[in-house]
């Protein structure tokens, strides 16, 4: 087997923003590297560069400066097309607000990214009700996210951010929205799935949340301050 | 294969749209109004404009199929002065009917208005002396009694035949012939009533009564300088005849007749139904155009309407646009979804206006007694056209929507 390259690699990344004619550097030089069936925590306070820095990852922002390898492919050399078949085949997000479409049914939420990688309507509704299923919600594929509570909500996002099979799990905040009890439901899910194998990249300013990850990435001021394996890590099983 | 994608991208755009329509239900009726009514105007424009050129054509028709009108009036088509005084005579109708090649007959008449009265009623009406070639060259047929025969004229007959609208004022329901009725004063007999004819574009074809030529020529207060001049002459051909060709044999003819040398004008005008009808098909082709283009406004305002609710609707739903792209959605996929969003909404109303429109025209028809048709080419075409409005006006917010930054939209409240 060919050696494969880092699921993410990224070198002296810099994101620079212009506010009001001032130049404001948001993420000034990051180099580190995430590998297959990580379990990471990104923290640090809000303004730290933590969200600039996930929006690089996830493809949807381009960096200043530097480089940043997703899967050996270079995000700074893509076109737009490039990019959204990026976030549509290789990254799955989890938002904190859950960003599911009003008024349309669970499965359908859960079949829109198959609908961008050109799936046939019919097997797009498959394999939406199959991740649902997994997901525990099986009997609720046709409820609209009115009808769900924010746990069911969060997990038809993670059945959504899933259904492409995507190489990473890029999750903002994602109990930011849930109380204690529902919060520590879906960590324990992101554990089970990385349990599985897939890679989870969690953004959180919440310390209890960031002890599930095995990895934990500190930030401040733009820069990586703290890099280390979670020591008193919970786990859920 | 790259079309059935194409086509499925499509269905699934509808879906997207149908749901984002119901969302702002009472928005969406009020914006699909503006193109509804925009449509009706349009589709009734092309309407009115195809039944004023049926209509026109009908007249036409009602003349005689193929056949030739001749007037005693000095054809300055080629310049020349105009004071130059007409001429036309039965003796002209004759050698016309005796040479031309292809004629079937003639039709030499005098006009005039006539007050018909009996003890009652009185009417006036506009009376054509004729001979019995009228009603060959004008596909003249009588609902009863006869028509004007040569023995009449030969006899200079005090008889007159009837049109339906002159039958029914002066006798109502009764069948007029062989009833007495006064020509200015003079008494005839009734002898025929016509068959009706209906309207064309306003004109009463049944508003009239025909006398025999010799009759007219005694009774008739006309103008005419000569004992046998004519106020019209009709001439028929056979359907096989070219009428470009019949016309320059029949010019000919009388140029000879009245020695018109070369840069003359001659005393006489000819025209041919073929020539009649192209003219009013110019004409009545230039009034629909201007009525089509006043319509046109009407849905260009329902199109600024879709710009204005789509804009709308692109700045609402920035999230959701920010959360497509995050799911993978390229540029070309959120333009088109709120291309095909925009033409789903002009759809709808093009399809409730061009109802109104079907309903208008028929109503139109039955009040109004003039024809509105609406084909199945102007009825695709206006739900086509709807469509390429919503393209049209839609176009500038949906590449709006698409040029949108995924994170600032993802970002935006």
């Amino acid at each position: 087997m060919a050696t494969e390259p880092p699921l993410l690699e990224t070198r002296d990344l810099e994101k620079d923003y212009v506010v009001g004619g001032e130049t404001v550097r948001a993420v000034a030089g990051v180099s580190l590297t995430i590998r297959r069936g990580e379990f990471v925590a990104i923290m640090g306070a809000s303004g730290s560069g933590k969200s600039t820095f996930m929006n690089m990852i996830g493809a949807l922002d381009l960096p200043t400066s530097g480089q940043l390898l997703l899967d050996g492919n270079d995000l700074a050399h893509l076109s737009t097309d490039e990019l959204a078949a990026i976030r549509n085949q290789k990254i799955g997000f989890v938002f904190q607000q859950f960003n599911l479409l009003a008024r349309t049914s669970a499965v359908d939420n859960v079949a829109t990214p198959l609908i961008y990688a050109g799936v046939g309507a019919a097997e797009r509704r498959e394999r939406a009700a199959r991740k649902l299923a997994a997901m525990g919600l099986g009997e609720r594929m046709d409820h609209t996210p009115a009808k769900l509570s924010g746990g069911q909500q969060q997990r038809v996002a993670i059945a959504r951010a899933l259904v492409t099979e995507p190489l990473m799990l890029l999750a903002d905040e994602p109990t930011g929205a849930l109380d204690t009890a529902t919060s520590e439901e879906i960590m324990r899910l992101f554990e089970q799935l990385n349990d599985q194998g897939i890679t989870v990249v969690l953004v959180t300013h919440e310390p209890d949340i960031a002890q599930y990850a095995a990895r934990r990435i500190l930030f401040r001021d733009g820069r990586v301050v703290e890099d280390a394996p979670v020591t008193d890590r919970r786990r859920a099983a | 294969m790259r079309i059935g994608r194409a086509l499925a991208g499509g269905l699934v755009n509808v879906g997207i749209a149908l749901t984002a329509l119901r969302t702002n239900l009472m928005r969406s009726i009020l914006t699909a109004l503006g193109v509804m009514i925009g449509v009706l105007a349009v589709v009734l424009a092309v309407a009115v404009g195809s039944g004023a050129q049926i209509s026109v054509e009908n007249t036409i028709s009602q003349l005689g199929s193929n056949m030739a009108l001749v007037f005693p009036q000095p054809d300055t088509q080629n310049g020349g002065p105009t004071r130059d005084v007409g001429k036309l005579t039965e003796r002209d109708a004759r050698a016309i009917e005796r040479s031309v090649p292809g004629v079937t007959a003639v039709a030499p008449q005098l006009r005039s208005t006539l007050q018909l009265s009996i003890p009652a009623r009185r009417v006036s009406t506009g009376g054509i002396a004729v001979t019995e070639g009228y009603a060959t060259v004008t596909n003249t047929e009588v609902e009863s009694g006869r028509l004007i025969a040569d023995t009449d004229v030969q006899s200079a007959a005090r008889v007159i035949v009837l049109g339906q609208t002159v039958a029914g004022k002066l006798f109502g329901d009764l069948d007029p012939v062989a009833q007495d009725v006064r020509v200015n004063k003079v008494p005839f007999r009734v002898i025929g009533v016509l068959a009706a004819k209906g309207s064309s574009l306003g004109n009463d074809n049944d508003d009239l009564a025909l006398v025999p030529l010799s009759t007219g020529r005694q009774r008739f207060a006309t103008t005419l300088p000569g004992a046998d001049d004519l106020n019209m002459l009709f001439v028929g051909f056979d359907p096989a005849v070219e009428l470009g060709v019949a016309k320059q044999d029949l010019v000919r003819l009388l140029r000879a007749r009245y020695n018109v040398g070369k840069g003359d004008v001659q005393p006489f005008t000819v025209a041919t139904t073929e020539e009649f009808q192209a003219q009013s098909a110019t004409v009545t082709g230039v009034f629909q155009a201007v009525l089509v283009a006043i319509a046109s406004i009407s849905l260009l305002v329902g199109g600024i309407g879709i710009m204005n609710i789509m804009l709308v609707s692109v700045t609402e739903r920035t999230r959701e646009i920010g959360l497509r792209m995050a799911l993978g959605a390229r540029r070309r996929d959120i333009r088109n979804q709120f291309l095909v969003e925009a033409a789903v909404l002009c759809m709808i109303g093009g399809l409730l206006g061009l109802i109104l429109a079907m309903i208008a025209a028929h109503v139109f028809e039955r009040v109004a007694d003039f024809p509105a048709p609406i084909g199945l080419p102007v009825a695709v075409g206006s739900i086509l056209f709807s469509a390429l409005v919503g393209l049209a006006f839609g176009g500038y917010p949906a590449i709006r929507a698409s040029r949108l930054s995924p994170i600032e939209a993802l970002r935006s409240e």
